[in-house]
């Protein structure tokens, strides 16, 4: 308790100044960040050159970028959702119509979001299926969205009417034309599995859901890649369970500006193109391996002889920052290291060869499958065990 | 008796491929652990299952590879096809952008595995028949012109899915007693274990390779 208590002061010594001295920030959270006071939002906004080091800029900072993200939110979500609301679609008109072939026609743009927002449902109600965070309601919604009375076209509406009803017309031996009754019992096929929370109340998912349909609208050169789902869950659980309710109220916001930063440094492993240079998955894969080697031989050798390709797993590994491997508290903390690593992200590939050391006894003495299963599904443990390990191999 | 490492006698390899949200991982699921995950995450790059069936009293290990059905995972997905010994396309029968890209689907499967490998078409889904987009009709008639085995399952059910994953078997395994599927080949998709070593070699995983004919 007393290591605990003393470690808060360190923190709150460091993030109580007026500049704060961001090497040795970095240093304290290297070793996690403590749990409580928020602590962990503060820092990882930090850390991701999210808040700048002088505190006395945050009041403004804050200000501003919260009101840049609700000027964003205006402009490609509330405004275009106004006009797809209701009967009088303004965009209806003789130059512009739903079968317009002109790419520059609103309604294709239109269609196409909407292809990429019905992959984005489909990932953001399956988010950390684990914990039950995700599902439930947010404190917070979106005011202007989930109002029943302001008529916009929600994104929750968009999916739903993505799906067109269809009806079945035949005609019958007498010539009258029959509807088979197939359509009235159509149901909505994005939300079968899942309840919706009612009108005016919004879950957690559905906030995270929008960020990133405003993320690959601004990035339409890249888009939506699964996966980016696992790479804000994190970080949006952690800045929505602020206990600084003010911060807390904006999570959607800072959430927005942290994970375009965070994807801004690994977004080539999101890039198919990318694959085999040397900013890509691909040397990332090889990364590891070749520190594996350095410091396992025997195991190296194992996996090699066995077949077991770097693709099968690593792959997965280092796209998610291991997000999927462990369950969110130790996600949280291995992230405490890999965000306050000095060359982001090369501790990420000691943590990885860590985690092969420290189950290398299963797999010498498994076959293919076992290896494989193994890998894939990485078992319980100390993640403090990996961690350490990850130290002692990383090169200072 | 049976209990040794080599309690098998064949390992098939398959891959299930289609796209994104048709069902994969969940037919995969299904299949190994009799059971539907409805929390089932997507799939990055790979995942990874095997069960052991039998075939004609003989057992067979099946190792099953499913891939991550987005496009921007297709070239790495692409590596896998290789020595496949079965492939399982998969449509959802709710979806039918799903189906039009079958004949993609098709080209990458028959020009990246050898011209043996048995390819299942499966309509996933079957169990949401009001939401029906694709009809068994047309997806059998695709399935016959491009010499495919098919059946449409439900991953949620279970309908078929044990059907569609040793019907495939059956088929390799049939190829092979018939001499159509070289298992000499590197890339048949199958290997050969000696069916009862007595319990010798038993560090050794890797099976060796066919030892006298299999017919």
């Amino acid at each position: 308790m007393a290591t605990y208590r003393a470690r808060l002061k360190e923190f709150e010594d460091c993030l109580e100044t007026e500049k704060i001295d961001v090497k040795h920030l970095r240093s304290l959270c290297f070793q996690g960040i403590p749990d409580g006071r928020g602590l962990r939002a503060k820092c990882w906004k930090i850390l991701l050159n999210y808040l700048p080091p002088l505190t006395t800029d945050w009041p403004d900072f804050l200000k501003k970028q919260r009101g840049v993200y609700q000027q964003l939110l205006e402009e490609l979500i509330i405004t275009p959702g106004k006009q797809g609301s209701g009967n009088s679609r303004e965009d209806v008109t003789f130059a512009d119509h739903p079968l317009n072939p002109n790419p520059d026609s609103q309604w294709s743009q239109y269609f196409k979001d909407n292809d990429v927002l019905l992959q984005i449902d489909k990932d953001v109600r399956r988010l950390c299926p684990d914990i039950s965070f995700f599902q439930q309601a947010t404190d917070h919604p979106c005011e202007r969205l989930v109002n029943a009375e302001s008529g916009i076209e929600t994104l929750r509406k968009r999916v739903e009417h993505t799906i067109l009803k269809a009806a079945n017309v035949g005609k019958n031996r007498l010539g009258i034309t029959v509807t088979n009754v197939r359509c009235s019992t159509r149901r909505k096929v994005a939300v079968e599995e899942y309840e919706t929370l009612p009108e005016g109340q919004e879950a957690h998912w559905e906030v995270v859901e929008r960020v990133l349909f405003l993320y690959a609208k601004l990035n339409p050169g890249q888009g939506y890649v699964q996966g980016m789902n696992e790479i804000i869950g994190p970080l949006y659980y952690v800045f929505a369970s602020d206990p600084n309710k003010d911060w807390q109220e904006h999570a959607e916001a800072d959430t927005f500006f942290c994970f375009t930063n965070l994807m801004s440094e690994i977004r080539d492993n999101f890039i198919k193109m990318l694959d085999d240079s040397a900013s890509g998955i691909g040397s990332s894969m090889q990364n590891v391996l070749t520190l594996l080697k350095k410091h396992d031989q025997q195991l190296w050798r194992c996996l090699e002889d066995r077949g077991v390709r770097p693709q099968f797993y690593l792959f997965r590994w280092l796209t998610l920052l291991l997000s999927q491997e462990f369950k969110m508290p130790d996600v949280i903390r291995v992230w405490d290291s890999l965000f306050a690593d000095r060359r982001r992200f090369d501790f990420l590939y000691c943590v990885c060869c860590a985690m092969i050391i420290c189950i290398r006894t299963r797999i010498l003495e498994g076959d293919f499958s076992d290896t494989m299963r193994t890998l894939q599904n990485y078992p319980d443990g100390d993640i403090h065990v990996v961690l350490r390990k990850a130290v002692e191999i990383c090169p200072s | 008796m049976a209990a040794g490492p080599y309690n098998y006698s064949y390992i098939f390899k398959y891959i299930i491929i289609g796209d994104m949200g048709v069902g994969k991982s969940c037919l995969l699921h299904q299949f190994t652990e009799k059971k539907f995950m409805a929390d089932c995450p997507h799939t990055i790059g790979v995942e990874f299952g095997t069960r052991i069936i039998e075939v004609s009293g003989q057992k067979i290990k099946l190792q099953i590879w499913d891939t991550a059905g987005q496009e921007r995972f297709r070239a790495v997905t692409r590596s896998y096809y290789r020595g496949a010994a079965g492939a399982l396309m998969v449509y959802d029968i709710t979806r039918r952008s799903t189906y039009n890209h079958l004949s993609s689907w098709l080209t990458d499967a028959r020009n990246l595995t050898n011209p043996n490998t048995v390819i299942f078409l499966i309509g996933n889904k079957c169990d949401l028949e009001a939401q029906r987009d694709v009809t068994y009709e047309e997806a059998k008639q695709f399935a016959d012109e491009n010499g495919l085995l098919f059946l449409e399952a439900s991953a949620k059910t279970g309908e078929n899915v044990e059907e569609a994953f040793l019907d495939t078997a059956r088929k390799i395994y049939q190829n092979i007693q018939d001499g159509s599927l070289d298992l000499n080949a590197a890339e048949s998709g199958v290997q050969h274990k000696p069916s009862s070593p007595r319990g010798t070699q038993l560090s050794n995983d890797q099976p060796t390779n066919k030892e006298g004919c299999a017919c």
